[in-house]
């Protein structure tokens, strides 16, 4: 009995921390951010004036275009995602596409490169006198730089979510229950459109949600192409009010809370959608999904694969690379403008190589937090039944939904108060807390999906041979789950090291980041330098990402 | 399950624990360019062994961190690129009056009882030569038909030195410089972020010409091979001295001191005038056109009683900034 009560006390202190923890990082800046919208001048200790910035912020001529500006965005990106991410998903899913690892791999691309690199690549590729222009002699300066211009780049980063959602979905429905309608007599048009369409519904609907999330969330392209499309949206919008003097903290507070209730409904609709999502497709029996052969038409939809992937993944690559590589700027692609010497630069005076150490070690430090912290909330939230589950889960999980500026707002306005005996502000700290908050959901979903699958009877059977908690989490679930525990611990290391609009805003003084010293670059200093930098940050988080999909691959030949 | 809360309650505590600040490190707060702020923090260290812990953006980014830290100041030295910026500090009295001994070589214009010229820019026009343009002589040349939708300009909300060029266009033009951004507006002139991103689409030839550039961010690109051009205005043009002040609520003021000292030494004024900024000392030599050699806009004598804040309104309306 002792035992038990020991381990009883162990678990509850554990829990206990990992609340504290969770509640430090993700719901104390929310906390805040509520706090300085209500009371105007909260940040100096005082509560007068409650809701007086609502309705001055409301009333702002400013508020409603930029509210109604992210919609019409995040919409349309939605939508041309779907457009393109549907049809080629469908043939993924469904055929035997040639060299379809190929395209899977370059629609990854997203998570390749950082949307602020792909954003300067597409300016320097596309503006009058721009790459394009140099090769062959048409600019697209006009249509980069107006809405459309800044939609299509989102859509590009963002169409792939579309993309491998429904593929999976396809790959997994078949097209044996559009068989059986066939041979029922309904039309080849109306077995599609009446059984394989509403069967992949759900994944569609969803997957365009969370396009919606991104595109109204996402800082890099808007703050690079969309001034000068004369685009403004909510994210520029309160990155400009918090950083560009002067300030206005309660006006930045107001609208990171608008943004943050767009993306929390956008993200709580996905969730039911997939949550509801109970179609019986698997029934237990062994049934042999094998995709069709395209026959003749693989020519065409090999060039649609060809076209998408080259436009949305090489292009921008190339544009960097191209930049990287110049001498100078004006004197454009030469074999005689050729040299190394960005690169050279990243190392002369130790601000390159400093900001990527910087940026490697937080990247690493978030990895080790965010694996720890979710290991053991997954651990909670699927293997116990202790009170407060579903708010764990929430917790967790909510950070996807919150967009990034957010987290930086709330985290300002949280540590720069001068009531702490001991604060993180001004220090890398925070640029930590920043980063373990965003990406906290990664190892919390990989770890729960893989503890899922861990029998209770392997627990008991431990429990029953004498093993105390922290054996059986040593021994047996860590184990278990540490392929794919690792593998979410990769993709955390590869966005960490190279996020933008946090370390933007909270890199203390002495510290750079990869992303902040890219940035800089492009605003302040040299963009050669800046996009050799960005060739070594795609080449560090494709590499991390490799390992992360061969851990996958051989996590699921496992099971 | 304890040993493991253990490690991660030691995790974060370690992290917060040597996130402590350096005890004996200075904080400067620069505009750019960043090599500059760079380079006279690691010359400072080696010679004082004091560690300088830098934050390097725009103008407008390092006011405004100044500003959301007000209650809770880091910040003890403060290199802005606007001279309007540190007046404004004085008048809130934010700052710590030192005349630096080193201060005695820098002409009177450029410095106050509480700030001084860490160096001086003067604002520009550069012109890509290969655009096959003519050649613009004056700001209003860009306001021509030929220019239609080639000009770019820093936004004067970053930048500090394109603040002080609209500033000081309007308290000599007065009404004069309203028609000539009109006409700018009307002609398609952009408002593109800090300096560096209104150039690079001159660089590419996207643009031909930017409006108010400072001149030193042009000399390096120029020096690096870019096929630019640095024009100074036939009507004159404006400089734009980048104020360094020592903030009233630093704790580590006999550091913050040196600091100011070792910027305007021979040796501090050498890294100035490499990153192709004009010394604030006169003694020093350089390789750019000089305060004597430039030709500057009228000084009225009245000081510019136009407040910032009001014609960076102005401007933001007119070309639909914010």
């Amino acid at each position: 009995m002792k035992t038990s009560k020991a381990t009883l006390h162990s678990r509850s202190l554990a829990a206990v921390a990992l609340f504290l923890a969770l509640g430090l990082l993700v719901a104390l800046p929310i906390g805040f951010i509520v706090l300085q919208a209500i009371f105007p001048d909260f940040n100096i200790a005082s509560f007068a004036h409650p809701f007086a910035s609502f309705s001055t912020t409301l009333k702002h001529a400013d508020t409603l275009p930029l509210l109604a500006n992210t919609l019409r965005f995040g919409a349309v990106v939605a939508l041309a995602s779907v457009l393109i991410g549907v049809p080629l998903g469908a043939l993924r899913g469904l055929f035997r596409v040639p060299l379809a690892r190929v395209w899977d791999l370059l629609f990854l691309a997203p998570f390749l490169i950082p949307p602020y690199l792909a954003a300067l690549g597409w300016m320097l590729l596309l503006q009058p006198h721009g790459y394009l222009e140099q090769i062959v002699g048409v600019n697209l300066g006009h249509f980069l730089f107006s809405f459309q211009g800044v939609v299509a780049a989102m859509t590009l980063n963002v169409f792939p979510i579309v993309y491998f959602s429904v593929s999976r979905a396809l790959a997994a429905v078949g097209l044996r229950l559009t068989d059986v309608a066939r041979i029922f007599g309904a039309g080849p048009w109306r077995s599609v459109m009446r059984v394989t369409l509403p069967l992949i519904l759900p994944a569609i609907a969803a997957s365009a949600l969370l396009t919606f999330t991104m595109a109204i969330e996402e800082f890099g392209i808007p703050a690079a192409l969309g001034h000068r499309a004369g685009v403004e949206l909510l994210v520029t919008a309160i990155e400009q009010r918090f950083s560009d003097w002067p300030i206005d903290l309660s006006g930045a507070s107001v609208l990171s809370l608008l943004l943050a209730v767009l993306a929390l409904t956008a993200f709580f609709l996905q969730h039911r959608l997939l949550m509801n999502r109970n179609f019986e497709t698997h029934s237990g029996k062994p049934v042999a999904t094998t995709p069709r052969e395209l026959g003749v038409w693989r020519w065409p939809v090999l060039l649609a694969f060809g076209l998408i992937a080259a436009t949305a993944t090489l292009a921008p690559l190339f544009a960097i690379a191209a930049t990287a590589f110049s001498r100078t700027l004006s004197g454009g692609l030469t074999i005689g403008n050729l040299t190394l010497s960005h690169f050279s630069a990243l190392w002369v005076d130790g601000e390159g190589a400093g900001a990527l150490t910087t940026s490697l070690s937080l990247a690493t430090a978030t990895a080790l937090i965010t694996g720890a912290l979710g290991l053991l909330s997954a651990w909670y939230i699927v293997k116990t039944r202790i009170r407060g589950r579903t708010l764990l889960d929430a917790l967790t999980l909510m950070p996807h939904a919150l967009p990034g500026v957010v987290v930086g707002v709330g985290l300002i306005l949280t540590w720069n108060q001068s009531f702490w005996p001991l604060t993180p502000y001004n220090t890398w700290a925070i640029l930590l807390l920043a980063y373990s908050c965003l990406l906290l959901p990664y190892p919390v979903r990989y770890a729960s999906a893989a503890l899922r699958q861990i029998s209770d009877n392997l627990d008991a059977a431990a429990r029953v041979h004498g093993a105390s908690a922290s054996q059986v989490m040593r021994r047996i679930i860590l184990p278990l789950t540490a392929p794919a525990l690792i593998s979410s611990m990769l993709i955390v290391f590869a966005i960490a090291s190279r996020e933008l609009v946090n370390s933007l805003l909270l890199a203390p003084s002495g510290v750079q980041t990869v992303s902040i010293y890219i940035w800089q670059q492009f605003e302040q200093g040299s963009i050669g330098d800046g996009m050799a930098m960005g060739i070594v940050t795609v080449l560090t988080s494709g590499s991390m990402l490799a390992i992360s999909a061969h851990l996958t691959r051989r996590f699921n030949h496992a099971l | 399950m304890k040993r493991f809360s253990l490690l991660l309650l030691l995790t974060m505590s370690l992290s917060f624990g040597l996130a402590a600040e350096h005890a004996n490190a200075l904080t400067v707060y620069t505009a750019g360019p960043g090599s500059l702020g760079k380079k006279l923090a690691l010359g400072f260290e080696k010679k004082t062994g004091i560690k300088v812990d830098l934050f390097q953006a725009t103008t407008g980014k390092v006011m405004a961190r100044l500003e959301a830290e007000a209650d809770n100041p880091h910040a003890d030295v403060l290199i802005s690129a606007s001279w309007d910026t540190a007046r404004d500090l004085e008048k809130r009295g934010w700052l710590l009056p030192y005349e630096s001994p080193n201060a005695a070589h820098v002409p009177a214009m450029f410095k106050t009882p509480s700030y001084v010229a860490q160096g001086i820019s003067a604002l520009c026009i550069v012109w890509n030569t290969r655009t096959g343009l003519p050649e613009p002589r004056d700001w209003r040349d860009l306001a021509a038909p030929a220019y239609r939708n080639q000009v770019t300009m820093p936004d004067p909300a970053l930048s500090g030195a394109t603040l002080d060029l609209l500033l000081g266009l309007q308290a000599r033009l007065g009404k004069q410089a309203d028609a000539l951004f009109d006409h700018l507006h009307r002609n398609g002139m952009v408002v593109l972020g800090p300096n560096a991103q209104a150039l690079n689409p001159v660089l590419q030839g996207a643009k031909s010409a930017v409006f108010g550039a400072v001149d030193y961010v042009a000399y390096g690109a120029a020096v690096s091979g870019e096929s630019i051009k640095v024009i100074f205005p036939s009507s004159g043009t404006v400089v734009a001295p980048r104020p360094m002040m020592i903030l009233k609520t630093s704790r580590a003021q006999n550091q913050a001191r040196a600091f100011v000292d070792y910027v305007l030494s021979p040796q501090g004024q050498k890294i100035v005038a490499d990153a192709w900024l004009m010394p604030a000392r006169d003694d020093i030599a350089s390789d750019r056109p000089l305060l004597k050699d430039l030709k500057l806009l009228p000084q009225e004598g009245a000081a510019t009683t136009v407040m910032h804040a009001e014609v960076l309104q102005g401007f933001a309306k007119l070309f639909g900034l914010r």
